[in-house]
């Protein structure tokens, strides 16, 4: 299979027939408009892309773009997504789902990941609230926050999911918003770019569940371009400052993007292959390893 | 002159006694020898105790012996602690160590008396030989070399190979403790001599290996190019082999962050195209079983090798059992059918595992492999197997007709629809754990769900015709039988032949197949059945209650069934077969008609 045949693609290539099952608004709509204009940008045929989720209303974003699609269980969109790129390195993988998928139930998986640095890309969206299940807190809910499972407020602080990541080491930490959908779609191709692990925070509302400053024209009220403020992207502690503003400001564009990105997992994979392949007894000879002399 | 010796060393964690147990069986093997050699230790990594027992034969060896024929004791406090796995007999010579002080009459061995008592200045003999206790192990070889006949030239070589790193004076000191240990054979012989016949097999090749490397080389030639898991015992040495080999072809192994993680990659190298697997014990079959039922319903081809312990939760870790029996049959939730197979020892595991991949690529499931700790850490010697009778099949991919229209779970005669992967022109889909529609398309429908949950049930039918995943032995007719898996189906096989000799018309079902239960080859076999014993290492009888689900056992079927840590022994299944027999004669005495 070709690796890296640019071809000229549109963003509707890239959308499939199923319709989507989002409440209307929902800001998972323009995520996966994004979604669709960075693939095009790039050109990878859809099958050569593996599209990996969990389980959430947005981990139903698989199944609204032709591609290899896998909706698997809660929570472990990221060891799927491993073992495929493991399998066929030269796969453009994806994956995606929600704050609850990624930070709670999954939440164990980012910092393995991070640190084998595989070329994976992970687009959460972040609506800070359990939609699916109908409302209940999720682990980006602000402290003090009321829902169907928090009656008298929670108790508890939100997880920063930005913080969170540039402290395990992830090469490429972004942020958009569907208030700015070409905002958006350049960060996420710019993802894609990057020969390493890269992750996309993108602040969706929800409609239904959601509070009115975690809307659009309440977001639209904090956002803040990060090449506005003459942030440098290569400044990982700059980035880490400015990601404390989590949940207060909501900044857009790349926090952090290595300027040296190191090998990935893959690379290092093959190296070794290459390396012991030479080595290979022949499949049928393998008990030989067995016989003592 | 003995035919076969069953030896039981026992002593604390750094003894040495497993090291020692090893190079036995070598030597045998060396020698053209049978051997199985089994491990049992306490928790602990350093301190607490270590056991093994080493049967070596001039025949093919079915199991690792009932009671011991040469007990070695180092200290008595360890060797006590192993209580029915080292189980010492009136035909048993016990060696032990004299600095324990205990006199040969006075040995803390209840209520038997043992073929002979030996102390042996063990501990002496290594200090003066060897300059250090470590020795002990050496010493011992060198009586087990004087007294019984095995390894007098091949223990040293082995142990010369071994230590040749670590400079020619320790090797010299060895050579002392094991010659000290020999000549004190020498100038205390047996009250009967228990010498070992030579065996005319000297010179051939003999491989020799455990249960897991050779569940992970049978991968491996099955063409399994992924394993994704987590270090857990008894089953983490497969995973330490794939680490080892797998790169060289072309393959990669993902140690991940928990099980979960680790089958998690495995079903995603699966989907992307590539035979994988994952291996684990009792506690991570429970974790991992949100995913097998992923890959059930998304009819994704998958290997889980279940190395079973003593349960539940942490149980027993280093001990033998059955009882994850009902976890793999009835692993995660749904109506699902997600095949098992058991292998019985070392030499099986090769052509068992073959058979799961086989299984799993062909009707595209995820496959249990039911080992044990008793045959994934167990080492046999074996005759060189021709690997080109084994077939090895592969998934069925679309043709470039089905990639017209492609629909990823389109209903077929047989219900197996072909399976594309990332990279195919024309085969995207959505693989999902959500109900789907031949396409992959989720839905809700309660018709849709019906017709897919019989096409993912209904796939397996052909299996239970699998007749070559069983073994009948014995008189097809008799009216005693039993029926045994797993490590458990080596002592049964012993069992039988003593019981045959013995007179007693018996017959003996092996399952390799545990689920689907394959209905139509135990009821043929159970036509002839009056009395029988389901004899299996788990406390509540799991096989035979899953065996009751499925068919109306004969009345006079009963199970033998017992907790792990506690092993059958040869004899005592004949003597509860020559029970059957008993009542079967009482039976026909008071002119009772026999049972159906």
């Amino acid at each position: 299979m070709s690796a890296t045949g640019t071809l000229d693609f549109q963003p509707k290539d890239y959308k499939s027939d199923l319709k989507p099952i989002w409440c209307p608004g929902c800001g998972d709509f323009s995520v996966v408009q994004g979604i669709y204009r960075a693939l095009a940008a790039i050109g990878r045929p859809p099958h050569e892309i593996a599209f990996v989720s969990g389980i959430g209303c947005s981990s139903r974003i698989p199944g609204y773009t032709t591609a290899y699609g896998f909706n698997s269980v809660h929570g472990r969109a990221l060891p799927i997504a491993q073992g495929i790129k493991l399998a066929n390195p030269d796969l453009l993988v994806l994956a995606a789902g929600g704050d609850g998928d990624g930070f709670s139930i999954g939440g164990g998986h980012i910092a393995h990941l991070i640190r084998r640095n595989m070329d994976i890309t992970y687009i959460v969206m972040d609506n800070q609230i359990y939609g699916l299940t109908k409302g209940q807190l999720s682990p980006t809910s602000q402290k003090g926050r009321t829902t169907c499972t928090s009656r008298y407020g929670s108790l508890e602080e939100p997880v920063n999911p930005l913080l969170y990541v540039l402290a395990y080491g992830a090469g490429f930490v972004a942020q958009a918003s569907p208030t700015d959908l070409v905002g958006m779609a350049a960060v996420i191709e710019e993802a894609i770019r990057y020969p390493g692990f890269a992750f996309v925070n993108i602040q969706s509302p929800c409609v239904t569940y959601g509070e009115e400053a975690q809307q659009i024209k309440g977001l639209k009220a904090i956002q803040e371009s990060l090449a506005s403020l003459g942030h440098n992207p290569a400044d990982r502690l700059a980035a880490m400052d400015l990601a404390q503003q989590y949940g207060e400001k909501m900044h857009l564009g790349v926090f952090y993007r290595n300027p040296e990105p190191p090998p990935t997992y893959g690379d290092l994979v093959k190296e070794r292959q290459a390396l012991l392949s030479k080595d290979a007894l022949p499949r049928e000879r393998i008990l030989d390893l067995f016989i003592k002399k | 002159m003995r035919k076969d010796l069953v030896f039981g060393m026992a002593g604390s964690g750094g003894d040495g006694i497993v090291s020692a147990g090893d190079s036995l069986i070598q030597a045998a093997a060396a020698e053209g020898y049978h051997g199985v050699m089994t491990k049992s230790f306490g928790s602990q990594i350093r301190g607490g105790e270590s056991s093994c027992r080493v049967r070596i034969s001039i025949d093919p060896i079915l199991n690792p012996g009932g009671n011991l024929d040469v007990a070695v004791a180092l200290n008595w406090e360890d060797f006590l602690k192993f209580g029915a796995e080292l189980p010492v007999s009136g035909t048993t010579v016990v060696i032990y160590e004299a600095a324990t002080g205990i006199k040969e009459t006075e040995i803390p061995l209840v209520g038997v008396t043992p073929l002979q008592v030996i102390a042996v200045p063990i501990a002496a003999m290594a200090k003066e030989t060897a300059g250090t206790e470590r020795a002990k192990n050496t010493v011992v070889l060198g009586l087990i070399a004087g007294w019984f006949g095995i390894g007098a030239v091949a223990v040293m070589k082995g142990i010369r190979k071994r230590l040749a790193k670590k400079g020619e004076e320790l090797v010299e000191a060895n050579q002392r403790a094991f010659d000290a240990g020999r000549a004190f054979a020498m100038a205390h012989p047996l009250k009967a001599s228990m010498n070992i016949v030579s065996s005319d097999t000297k010179g051939n090749v003999k491989l020799i290996t455990d249960g897991n490397d050779m569940c992970a080389a049978a991968a491996i030639f099955a063409g399994c190019q992924f394993f994704g898991g987590y270090p857990i015992t008894p089953s983490t040495e497969i995973m330490q082999f794939f680490t080892d080999h797998v790169w060289k072809y072309g393959g990669a192994v993902l140690q991940a962050e928990d099980e979960i993680a680790g089958i998690g990659a495995a079903v995603g190298a699966s989907f992307a195209g590539m035979k994988s697997m994952t291996a684990t014990s009792g506690p991570g079959l429970s974790l991992k079983s949100e995913m097998m039922g992923l890959a059930s319903i998304a009819e994704l081809p998958l290997v889980i090798v279940d190395v079973q312990r003593g349960g539940p939760s942490t149980g027993l870790p280093t001990k033998s059992e059955q009882s994850d029996l009902f976890a793999a049959a009835f692993s995660a939730h749904g109506d699902v059918i997600r095949p098992v197979l058991a292998p019985t020892s070392v030499a099986d595991t090769f052509r068992i595992t073959i058979e799961a991949f086989n299984i799993a690529e062909y009707y595209q499931t995820p496959v249990i492999v039911l080992s044990d700790q008793e045959i994934s850490q167990r080492k046999e010697t074996l005759d060189p197997i021709d690997t080109t009778q084994f077939k090895i099949i592969e998934r069925v991919r679309p043709t470039g007709a089905d990639l017209q229209d492609y629909k990823r779970f389109k209903q077929t005669e047989n219900h197996i629809s072909p399976i594309s992967h990332p990279g195919m022109l024309g085969g995207t889909y959505l693989a999902s754990g959500i109900e789907h529609v031949e396409s992959g398309a989720p839905t809700n429908s309660g018709t849709v769900h019906a017709r897919m949950n019989d096409k993912r049930t209904k796939k397996f039918d052909p299996l239970k015709d699998r007749k070559d995943l069983f073994e009948v032995s014995g008189n097809p007719d008799a009216p005693i039988a039993m029926v045994a898996w797993g490590s458990v189906a080596g002592v049964c096989r012993e069992a039988l032949l003593m019981a045959q000799e013995q007179g007693i018309n018996v017959k003996l079902l092996v399952p390799y197949l545990l689920y689907p239960v394959a209905e139509g080859v135990y009821n043929e076999f159970f036509a002839s059945v009056q009395k029988g014993l389901i004899i299996e290492q788990t406390h509540l009888a799991q096989t035979h209650k899953l065996l009751r689900m499925h068919l109306d056992l004969p009345k006079g079927v009963k199970p033998m069934a017992r907790s792990g840590a506690n092993p059958f022994l040869p004899s005592e299944i004949v003597a509860a077969l020559h029970n059957l027999l008993s009542e079967l004669q009482r039976s026909h005495e008071g002119n009772l008609q026999p049972q159906e």
